[in-house]
């Protein structure tokens, strides 16, 4: 299969954008190039009839925020639209977005966005692209409100064909645009259905302009102007039939002049027309294709499977050559096929296409499926995957549609790309026993984006046995997908000291890296998603058998690896999972920053709950905690625990776990803190289950059961130095001091030693030196302890090492005079309460004027402004700052520096 | 769940099997379609189509089962 930039360079025009997708132009999150047709106005044909009445009407309605036009199918919608921006002088640029079948909410604000910032240079504001396909974040509209509010000129939104995105989540979404977007934003949109907006409340408060099916209808004197464009000379009497009987409907109407035009006899057709008793589409798209030569019949019913038709495309599914002549035939004789500005694509009128689809099914039963498989041939060929996909899912045709693929090296965007959702959602109807090894890959993939490992490891033993078999010959793509499937859906799980789990994992992926070295450069570069899920996998797999050290610099390559659009998920969750490790390992600054980068990224891209990871509110709480803040520390623990990897993700499961149970500890709950770790069971792991152990062992120390803290680490094989210090500090309080400094001797400057864990080596030393009666080198060793915790605000071990750490810092010779950071209050928390919606300038000034205790009426006068109005913006300040009293308003306001 | 629907015109057998879960009766100046219909999404999934090719619901029924 030829790469897409090849293809581009060797077809020509071949492809509707061969400039974009691999040259790094924008995608949208679907993965597909953003169409250029997506957001052109359509050519107006040349016989369109001017309405003026019709145009006076958009111009009027685009003074105000919202024009609205409904109407069926052929109703005339979009044709007046782009004739008005033709005809007709609009208050501001024109932005046009074409709406496709398979819009997702977020693909749709995806295209609004990247309509508008095309269209309009003035538009400012970061607004990222929604990087998941699925929804968008609440942010992203605020951030495109605000954006559109500070334009300088009007601007006009078409949005063609509203009604083919589904859902309610669209509708809201644009339901808030229009609230908050300022006098600004011109919004036209075309539809089938009454939108699921608050039309009623538009209509009372006078913002909505309606052009609804009654006044798209024609009336006689634009059928006589209709028909006489098309070259016919009608009567009166003619006129008035037609009229009456398409109910002049615009679609219809241009019908009957094809027809009559087509027959040679324009008043036998009338006047067979208006006696029959069919049904106006029915009978007329009978006639206009009963009209046509067989073969330009043949190739419309054959291309009637496809959105957008090509010539080449046409002759592979009629095996003909003819396909460019009949579609400009029929494009030169306005039948339906209108071309797509500057390229050789065209697409045929929605109405016309289904007619077309409903006669194929009829006359040609069983011809779909192959036509689907052709077309997924032929996609495949000029580069474009994603379309392969889709006529190869039509087609049912699974093991090609997988097997095209693994070939593109598409798995790892099912993983980590934008367009996860829709491939996932593409292969979900595959059948489970599709046979091939490609097709088990493709399935154990999906489970694995679901975070189902063991669901992919059962499918990559399907897909290992195809690929051992007798003669298969696997190509780099299907052995290079295969191990990185593996390097990922591997548990890695250790149950044994001496069986090194993370080695595998190194070797694994080394394999993959070999296997990638294999296939030409370029293409590893188009999919920059492989190296780094390959990282990601490699590192996860370290922090599972706690190589901490590793795992950090694992996932610091990985985090440096992911530059580009596609990888920005797993950017995200590397950055969780980097800021868990240093966390665990006290390095509570980077921590503390990574972690809030991981935030950011999520945010910023607008990835949705789903494929959130849990990991960098861990992270935050373990450093609030560790820092001596148990209530921030709780505060980041409720959206770690919102979040499914947090649940399901061994090593995130037992981190919460013992951070609940600290938290409890700290709170003087002996018995929850137990409860806390009970409750998440064994642990598989060696490295989990080994810090499950330390953590139960502190907890009975902390409830004063030294007996049962020893015995607690009795069963645990591994914990490494961590096992070691809580051994050590079970033995001090059991008043065993000389085995608590063995034991401590045994492993002092060990290089796996955390930092928290050598700050609390040195103050056992410091308690077992005051035992020996020593003040001396106790003052020593605790400032040691003190000069080591400092640098990253490490508190809570003084404050576990239990009351005698009190009656040592607060002695007057103490070392609280340097060390004053040790008794701070918690520092201010860095999350500052954000605002959803920005206040706009008038709320503002009516909040500035509460802060002063003025009434309503007061600030009525003040501003100049009506109580009402006054009323109206105390509302929605109240709204937007999540209060419900002016006192609150005022308090809140501050804490939001707005005042 | 039993509907009708009446849909303006006589509808030919070829768009007619766009609906293969509904029989088709003509009437004057009208087609009648009428069959079982699963459920609420079933029954706007059959609208869609309606108004997809083009045909005009004049009216739609629930039939006693």
């Amino acid at each position: 299969m030829l790469p897409a930039s090849a293809s581009a360079a060797e077809g020509g025009e071949n492809t509707v954008v061969p400039s974009f997708g691999s040259a790094g132009a924008p995608l949208d999150p679907s993965g597909d190039p953003l169409l250029a047709a997506t957001f052109s106005v359509p050519a107006v044909a040349r016989c369109v009839v001017r309405r003026q009445r019709l145009l006076d009407r958009l111009t009027d309605g685009t003074n105000g925020p919202l024009t609205l036009i409904t109407g069926p199918a052929g109703a005339g919608k979009t044709t007046l639209v782009s004739s008005w921006t033709q005809w007709a002088t609009a208050p501001g640029p024109v932005v046009w977005v074409n709406l496709d079948c398979d819009d997702t909410p977020g693909v749709f604000w995806a295209y609004i966005v990247e309509a508008l910032q095309r269209g309009l240079l003035g538009l400012t504001g970061d607004i990222v692209l929604p990087v998941c396909a699925g929804s968008v974040d609440h942010s992203l509209l605020v951030r495109l409100c605000s954006a559109l509010e500070r334009l300088p000129e009007p601007v006009v939104l078409v949005l063609d064909g509203l009604d083919k995105v589904p859902g309610r989540e669209v509708a809201s979404g644009l339901g808030f645009v229009l609230d908050h977007a300022g006098p600004r934003l011109r919004l036209v949109l075309t539809s089938r259905v009454d939108p699921l907006l608050p039309l009623h409340r538009y209509r009372t408060e006078d913002r909505l302009c309606e052009i609804r099916g009654a006044d798209l209808a024609f009336t006689p004197h634009e059928v006589a102007v209709l028909l006489r464009g098309h070259g016919l000379v009608p009567g009166g009497e003619t006129v008035d039939a037609l009229t009456s009987r398409t109910g002049g409907w615009a679609a219809g109407l241009r019908l009957c002049a094809l027809a009559m035009r087509g027959s040679g006899d324009a008043d036998g057709f009338v006047r067979s027309f208006t006696a029959s008793k069919d049904a106006v589409a029915d009978y007329l798209l009978a006639e206009v294709l009963d009209a046509q030569p067989a073969t330009t019949r043949e190739l419309l019913l054959r291309v009637s499977i496809l959105d957008r038709v090509h010539p080449e495309l046409a002759n592979a599914l009629t095996g003909r050559e003819d396909a460019e002549r009949i579609l400009t035939g029929l494009t030169r004789a306005n039948a339906f096929v209108e071309p797509i500005a500057d390229t050789r694509w065209c697409r045929f009128h929605p109405l016309f296409a289904e007619v077309l689809h409903a006669h194929l099914r009829s006359q040609r039963p069983g011809l779909e499926p192959k036509l689907h498989r052709l077309a997924a041939r032929w996609f495949t060929g000029s580069g474009q995957a994603a379309e392969a996909l889709a006529h190869a899912a039509a087609g049912g045709d699974w093991q090609y549609g997988a097997t095209a693929a693994v070939q593109d090296l598409m798995i790892g965007r099912l993983l980590a790309g934008p367009d996860a959702e829709g491939l996932e959602g593409l292969f979900s109807r595959m059948p489970e026993d599709v046979p091939g090894a490609e097709p088990a890959m493709v399935a154990g993939a999906c489970h694995l984006s679901r975070g189902d490992a063991a669901g992919c490891r059962a499918h990559l033993a399907r897909a290992e046995h195809h690929l051992h078999g007798k003669g298969a010959r696997p190509t780099p793509e299907t052995q290079l997908t295969h191990a990185l499937l593996r390097l990922l859906s591997e548990p890695y799980e250790q149950q044994h000291a001496g069986a090194d789990a993370s080695a595998a994992a190194e070797e694994a992926a080394r394999h993959v890296g070999e296997l990638m070295a294999q296939l030409p450069p370029f293409r590893i570069k188009e999919h920059p998603e492989i190296e780094v899920l390959r990282r990601h996998g490699l590192a996860c797999a370290l922090l599972k058998s706690g190589r901490l050290d590793d795992a950090r610099t694992a996932f610091t390559e990985a985090v440096r690896a992911c530059t580009a659009e596609a990888t920005y998920l797993v950017r995200h969750q590397c950055l969780g999972r980097l800021a868990l490790a240093e966390g665990i390992d006290g390095a509570l600054t980077v921590a503390a920053d990574h972690a809030r980068c991981s935030l950011a990224v999520a945010d910023q891209l607008c990835i949705p709950e789903p494929c959130r990871s849990g990991a960098g509110h861990l992270a935050l709480a373990i450093v609030a905690f560790e820092r001596g803040d148990v209530c921030t520390a709780i505060h980041h623990l409720g959206p770690a625990e919102a979040l499914s990897d947090t649940c399901n993700d061994p090593v995130l499961m037992t981190e919460r776990a013992i951070l609940w149970s600290r938290v409890e500890v700290a709170r003087g709950r002996g018995a929850a803190a137990l409860a806390a770790l009970d409750e998440l069971g064994p642990s598989l792991l060696l490295w989990p289950a080994g810090r499950l152990a330390v953590a139960r062992s502190t907890t009975a120390l902390a409830r004063g059961d030294h007996a049962a803290a020893i015995s607690a680490l009795d069963g645990a094989e591994s914990g490494g130095p961590s096992r070691t210090v809580a051994l050590a500090l079970a033995h001090l309080a059991a008043g065993h001091t000389k085995t608590a400094l063995r034991l401590v001797a045994s492993i002092d400057d060990s290089p796996g030693l955390s930092l928290p864990d050598r700050v609390r080596i040195r103050l056992l030393r410091t308690r077992a030196a005051m035992l020996d009666g020593d003040p001396a080198a106790a003052h020593a060793l605790l400032a040691q302890a003190l000069d080591a915790a400092r640098p990253e605000q490490l508190r809570r071990p003084f404050t576990e090492a239990g009351p005698w750490m009190r009656h040592l810092l607060h002695r007057s010779d103490g070392p609280l005079g340097v060390h004053a950071w040790l008794t701070a209050p918690p520092p201010d928390r860095q999350d500052d309460p954000i605002l959803t919606e920005p206040l706009t300038g008038r709320e503002r000034e009516v909040l500035a004027h509460l802060e002063q205790m003025m009434s309503t009426d007061e600030i009525a006068a003040a501003l100049h402004l009506s109580v009402n109005t006054i009323k109206t913006h105390l509302r929605s300040i109240y709204r937007k700052l999540c209060v419900s009293r002016r006192r609150e308003a005022v308090e809140r306001g501050r804490e939001l520096r707005l005042l | 769940m039993q509907y009708e629907f009446r849909v303006t015109g006589h509808v030919s057998v070829v768009l007619a099997e766009a609906f293969p879960e509904l029989q088709r009766v003509l009437a004057p100046r009208q087609t009648l379609f009428f069959g079982a219909v699963t459920d609420e999404a079933h029954l706007y999934g059959l609208l869609n189509r309606f108004r997809d090719l083009g045909l005009r619901v004049e009216e739609m029924r629930r039939l006693a089962d």
